[in-house]
């Protein structure tokens, strides 16, 4: 039972990195970026590619981190301005129409270039023991870097004034503005550490299996589903649903059969989302 | 029965920008019948190819889905990302009760209909209920055609898992020659076309129109928003099964890539999106470019998908009404001019 516990959770935790990258750049810009998980496999691509030639590991992890970072740059300087020119539903749907095509481009590209290409990170050594249950060591490792993400995030987005000035636009873009907050310079730095999550989830999901060039689809899905249920705008409710639909799954597959487990863990999301439309930690409009 | 006289007569009892809506009954027929002898002539042209042909129906199928989508979507602003799970409850039904059950395979594409139908009418209830927004209708009923589309893989006994099956039933009659099959997917997509076009014309459209335009303005009017939503989801859904069970018995088999949400919904928004959001024709606009295209750049394999993105893209960012709804305006301003 614990470790069908301690696995959701591992699960979880991915889910929850996932979500958050997602749901910062929803809840401040009203962008929904169906290329995230497109992200996530450029920058996994890019961390294979500087391993293969050579480069260290961990400096090959940190190039990928910077090219995540550039990515979420780009995109704000490109495809996003003419998105930010929109309001409300218009805005949404653009975005997300315009970033599906992106998604496309990228897809296509890296199937037709390297479609065999997967990023695996091997953490060499034993399993290591957690509450009497032995975890393997990628996935203890990942969980790690993901908890200290988070904790970086909420040090962020409350104990500095950049933090703040982003959640106050989140919250209420108008009366940031009035205060002297620049709404687009925000973003701009949102989106930068979205890309920069897009590699941390490559990353640390490379520890536990393989992201391979089709991964970036399930990757999108799972993060829109996981970013609905904890709310969005909210990286503690990203955090919170991610842990919860983990387990769910972990439970479901274990005593019900692995089929069943992905559609309980659509239902139990459905389930939250027609409750509490505003997601677990959302803020309600 | 004044409104009908009005509209029978070319003339309009209200003015300006409503006045499309009301001409008379002929400016629905005329396009559609043009439209329909212009496909026709389709078999003419590719009827030597049996490959083609296929192409062709199932660009008929797209087309007659789009109309569904378009209906649900473009009138009403219900997001349905379950298009294709809606088309595939109606296929595995019809496939099912036909060769599992033995049903008469009229009986069974009926009672397909019927289910996807109902489906569709549930989801739009759920959504109405809870007044989902369009985006939250969109993940809800993205999650739906996910569970949809993991029931159909889990229960292999009964719908062959992975690899889907082939149906027996009809296997010798007419749907399976590609010109009649070609014939009758054309009947369906012209059929949901008037379908469309006489709801729009009838209160129902007027219903739809408010309600899209501001939905609490509709409400404050009279207008049951949540009714007519339903009513439209509930006929869309059915366009949809119907295609769906009809399209597996012209193609003998039935698989979940058949029906898959990056199969079927993501061309059907675009090719909608092409077209004209709302408009009438946009759809068989959309789904006969798109097709097309599709089958153009066949030969590139995944490379295709990079020009389709770029399409994507660039139809946003400069067309984002569409085609249809962009020329129409650009002519009606042109003849201003003159």
């Amino acid at each position: 039972m614990t470790a069908i516990v301690l696995d959701g959770i591992v699960l979880g935790l991915q889910f929850g990195l996932l979500a958050a990258g997602l749901t910062l750049v929803y809840g401040l810009g009203g962008v929904l970026n169906l290329a995230y998980g497109q992200m996530a496999v450029i920058t996994a691509m890019t961390v294979l590619f500087a391993m293969n030639a050579g480069v260290p590991t961990l400096a090959a992890v940190a190039i990928g981190l910077v090219a995540g970072g550039l990515l979420g740059l780009i995109f704000d300087q490109t495809l996003l301005r003419p998105i930010y020119r929109r309001q409300g539903e218009a805005r949404v749907l653009l975005s997300l129409l315009l970033t599906l095509g992106v998604a496309f481009m990228v897809d296509g590209f890296l199937n037709w270039r390297y479609p065999t290409a997967g990023l695996g990170l091997q953490i060499s050594g034993g399993p290591i023991e957690v509450l009497g249950i032995p975890m393997r060591r990628g996935s203890i490792v990942g969980s790690v870097i993901i908890l200290i993400v988070f904790a970086l995030l909420f040090v962020f987005f409350k104990g500095t004034s950049l933090g703040r000035a982003v959640r106050s636009v989140i919250e209420d873009e108008e009366g940031a503005r009035l205060v002297g907050i620049d709404p687009s310079l925000m973003l701009r730095i949102i989106l930068i550490i979205s890309g920069v999550l897009a590699a941390v989830v490559a990353v640390t999901q490379s520890m536990i299996r393989p992201v391979t060039v089709t991964a970036g689809f399930s990757i999108t899905v799972f993060a829109l589903i996981v970013t609905v249920v904890g709310g969005l705008g909210s990286v503690t409710g990203a955090l919170l649903a991610g842990i919860i639909l983990g387990v769910v799954n972990s439970l479901a597959t274990s005593f019900i059969g692995t089929f069943l487990s992905l559609i309980i863990l659509l239902v139990a999301a459905a389930v939250t989302i027609l409750i509490r439309p505003s997601g677990l930690l959302g803020v309600r409009e | 029965m004044t409104e009908r006289f009005a509209e029978a007569t070319g003339t309009s009892v209200i003015g300006g920008a409503e006045r499309r809506s009301a001409k008379s009954l002929l400016a629905l027929v005329v396009p559609v019948l043009v439209v329909g002898m212009l496909l026709a002539l389709v078999p003419l042209w590719l009827g030597g190819s049996r490959v083609l042909m296929t192409v062709a129906i199932l660009g008929l199928a797209f087309a007659s889905y789009t109309v569904g989508f378009n209906l649900i979507f473009g009138s009403t602003g219900q997001l349905f990302l379950c298009v294709g799970a809606l088309a595939g409850i109606g296929g595995y039904s019809a496939a099912i009760l036909a060769d599992t059950v033995g049903l008469p395979i009229v009986v069974s594409v009926l009672l397909a209909t019927l289910a996807s139908s109902l489906t569709g009418g549930l989801l739009s209830w759920i959504a109405v209920r809870r007044s989902l927004g369009v985006i939250f209708t969109g993940i809800v009923t993205l999650i739906f055609a996910l569970a949809f589309e993991n029931l159909l893989l889990g229960l292999g006994a009964l719908t062959g898992g992975e690899n889907g099956f082939l149906i027996q039933s009809g296997r010798d009659s007419f749907l399976r020659s590609r010109v009649p099959a070609f014939y009758l997917m054309l009947a369906l997509a012209l059929l949901f076309v008037v379908v469309h076009g006489l709801l729009r014309r009838s209160h129902v459209g007027w219903a739809f129109r408010a309600l899209r335009d501001d939905e609490v303005a509709a409400e404050l009017a009279g207008v049951n928003v949540a009714r007519y939503r339903v009513y439209a989801a509930l006929v869309g859904a059915g366009m949809l099964g119907m295609t769906g069970a009809i399209y597996a018995l012209t193609q003998g088999r039935v698989s979940p890539t058949t029906y898959g949400f990056a199969e079927v919904d993501v061309v059907v928004v675009v090719m909608l999106a092409f077209g004209g959001i709302g408009s009438l024709f946009g759809p068989i606009l959309g789904a006969v470019t798109f097709t097309a295209i599709n089958e153009f750049l066949e030969g590139f394999g995944h490379l295709r998908l990079v020009p389709y993105g770029a399409l994507i893209i660039a139809l946003f960012l400069w067309i984002p009404r569409g085609l249809i709804p962009t020329v129409a305006d650009w002519v009606r301003r042109r003849r201003h001019q003159q």
